[in-house]
């Protein structure tokens, strides 16, 4: 009877952006689990990486070997980003317009760093492939891709050591998910990743 | 249907304060309502109740209670202020601590009462026809209703309160509370004066930031007779002051409050961050911008050189800044670098910019497309203060490549070359 019955719920906190997980593309391209947090259209979706982290979003560094405009109405392009473990497949379109003209004009090959989305396609034979749409895309010069493999390596440690201690409501999903991952295997990757800069 | 019963028992909530509402006229209002209007029948007697009680200027008899448990109305509690809690009747004793200019003329008085457990803000309806309170005397206020007004409990006195004065001498010396630990409504600070921020409104008196052993608050105080600039780097006790929450982000309104300067010396915590990231995101608003030349303004204008209070100034200063996200890969920061900073981030200088700015066919665009390919995806240190989740950076330094991560990362893996 009182007015409070229509109350607002309390707004949440202030806006927190989701934060830019680093991984090699070796971890990436074995995902195969994503889901929503909350019933909201608008909540976010997350990727579940087999090491046990949710991700909404990625910082990638690497070299842009291939770029191939597609569309004729709706122009998009995908590209080939490889790090030392693998391949990144990235993609623009008329929703990222701005990411779009920036990777338009990146000659390849041309060290990159992306920040963008990733998301998960099965293909009509039945593979599996993690995308990522790119939200913004910039040249930049060897040195930061050195330090983008020292920090994905950190942060690749960082989780196979979280896994094996005390597990998080995501590490058990992954573990539930990818039952025949073992995140050990991301150590060894981690440490091809780092040999192969020089020293 | 019959509606006597309802009829009957709205009746009998009013007959309390001394009203004889006609039976028949409330029993054809809420037929008419569920009838003709097809109102649920619970509906239909909330406002036909709070429709009388409008006409005789008595506050919504139950309010808060569950319907059909009425018969209670009136009965008040005597209560501390710390304990009332929205939506009840309380009767409480406290002291006039501030009186503030009534925002509506349907507010006869409002301020703050307070007893030695806390304070509330009150507010005195013009229609109660009530005493006149004084600041400084303490009085009996039975029969009040505390709500909840913007998440914020309020006292409100209307016409079926009774406001006794009574003679008590108590001093009342509140505790201050860490900033840390400040809710929305009445809160006492001790606190030093860390910065002063330029006015952004012309009825702004002073505004900045205050900071104590725990944390630092945004504070404003608006023009009013007899209210005082705080001296940047002093100390005051801040009794009573307002805390306001906009944004999940609190805030102090310092008009209500009784402030007092004092000799001590507080060690200011924190606020100073430095955060290593990958900058993801440039925001716009970035690069070249130009700014507001009335003295205490300094506002960005928009690109048409309006000010959103100033209005059109031809006269702009051009200022360089970028906003953006440094990103640690576990949290995302929201950064501000200021000119200085930016300059020496991107080897563009303001005359460069500003040179690139007025010649270039993309004009100010081009000065942020340049900042932006410059610093996005880039490993940098920022550090600065920290304020509502934002950094102000003073500094900044490109991240170099260390051999010294690189072996500590390769032992870290494991394993030797195979």
């Amino acid at each position: 009877m009182s007015t409070n019955a229509k109350d607002m719920p309390r707004r949440e906190g202030a806006f927190e952006r989701e934060p830019a997980r680093r991984v090699f593309a070796a971890e990436l391209r074995e995902c195969r689990y994503q889901f929503k947090d909350g019933e909201d259209e608008k909540s976010p979706t997350f990727v579940l990486l087999p090491s046990g982290e949710r991700s909404n979003r990625i910082f990638i560094v690497g070299t842009l070997t291939e770029k191939t405009r597609q569309g004729e109405q709706n122009i998009f392009y995908r590209g080939r980003v490889v790090d030392p473990t693998g391949t990144f497949f990235i993609m623009a379109g008329s929703y990222q317009p701005e990411a779009m003209q920036q990777l338009a004009k990146i000659e390849t090959p041309a060290f990159v760093a992306v920040i963008g989305k990733p998301s998960l396609y099965q293909k009509p034979d039945g593979a599996w492939l993690v995308s990522v749409r790119v939200e913004s895309i910039t040249v930049v010069d060897k040195e930061t891709r050195d330090l983008w493999v020292l920090d994905a390596a950190k942060h690749t440690l960082d989780r196979v050591d979280a896994y094996t201690k005390e597990p998080t409501p995501d590490i058990l999903k992954a573990k539930e998910q990818y039952p025949t991952i073992d995140p050990s295997l991301f150590r060894k990757i981690a440490w091809d990743a780092l040999a192969q800069i020089k020293m | 249907m019959d509606y006597s019963e309802a009829a009957n028992r709205i009746s009998r909530k009013f007959a309390q304060s001394g009203q004889t509402p006609d039976v028949k006229k409330i029993e054809g209002k809420l037929k008419r309502l569920v009838d003709e209007f097809g109102v649920q029948p619970s509906e239909a007697e909330r406002s036909v109740t709070s429709e009388l009680a409008k006409e005789f200027n008595l506050p919504v008899p139950g309010a808060g209670s569950a319907p059909g448990g009425g018969g209670k109305g009136g009965g008040t509690e005597e209560k501390k202020i710390a304990e009332s809690v929205p939506g009840e009747w309380v009767t409480l004793e406290g002291k006039i601590v501030a009186l503030s200019a009534p925002a509506s003329p349907s507010i006869a008085q409002s301020g703050i009462i307070a007893d030695d457990s806390g304070a509330i803000r009150f507010v005195v309806w013009a229609k109660s026809n009530a005493p006149a309170m004084a600041e400084g005397s303490w009085y009996r206020i039975e029969s009040a209703v505390v709500d909840e007004f913007k998440g914020v409990a309020n006292l409100k006195v209307h016409s079926g309160t009774t406001i006794k004065e009574i003679t008590e001498d108590r001093s009342l010396i509140p505790t201050p509370a860490p900033i840390r630990d400040l809710h929305p409504g009445i809160g006492s600070v001790r606190a030093k004066v860390i910065q002063e921020w330029d006015a952004s409104h012309e009825r702004m008196l002073q505004s900045g930031l205050l900071g104590d052993e725990t944390g630092t608050i945004k504070f404003v105080m608006w023009k009013e007779p007899g209210k005082e600039r705080l001296v940047p780097g002093a100390v005051y006790n801040l009794f009573y002051t307002q805390v306001d929450e906009f944004n999940g982000r609190l805030s102090l309104n310092l008009n209500t409050a009784t402030i007092l300067q004092e000799e001590g010396e507080i060690a200011v915590s924190g606020g100073e961050a430095t955060i290593t990231g990958a900058m993801v995101h440039i925001a716009p608003g970035s690069g070249i911008i130009k700014r507001c030349p009335v003295e205490g303004c300094n506002r960005a204008l928009s690109r048409q050189n309006y000010c959103p209070v100033h209005e059109i100034q031809p006269k702009f200063i051009y200022d360089l800044r970028i906003k953006g996200w440094l990103d640690d890969g576990e949290k995302t920061h929201n950064v501000l670098v200021q000119r200085e900073v930016v300059e020496s981030l991107t080897g563009i200088t303001l005359a460069q910019a500003q040179e690139i700015a007025e010649n270039n066919p993309l004009g100010m665009d081009e000065v942020f497309l340049q900042m932006r390919d410059k610093v996005l995806g880039r490993y940098i240190t920022c550090s600065g203060r920290e304020i509502d989740n934002r950094l102000l950076v003073n500094k900044c330094e490109i991240v170099k490549f260390s051999s010294a991560d690189h072996t500590a990362l390769l032992n870290r893996a494991g394993g030797v070359p195979s």
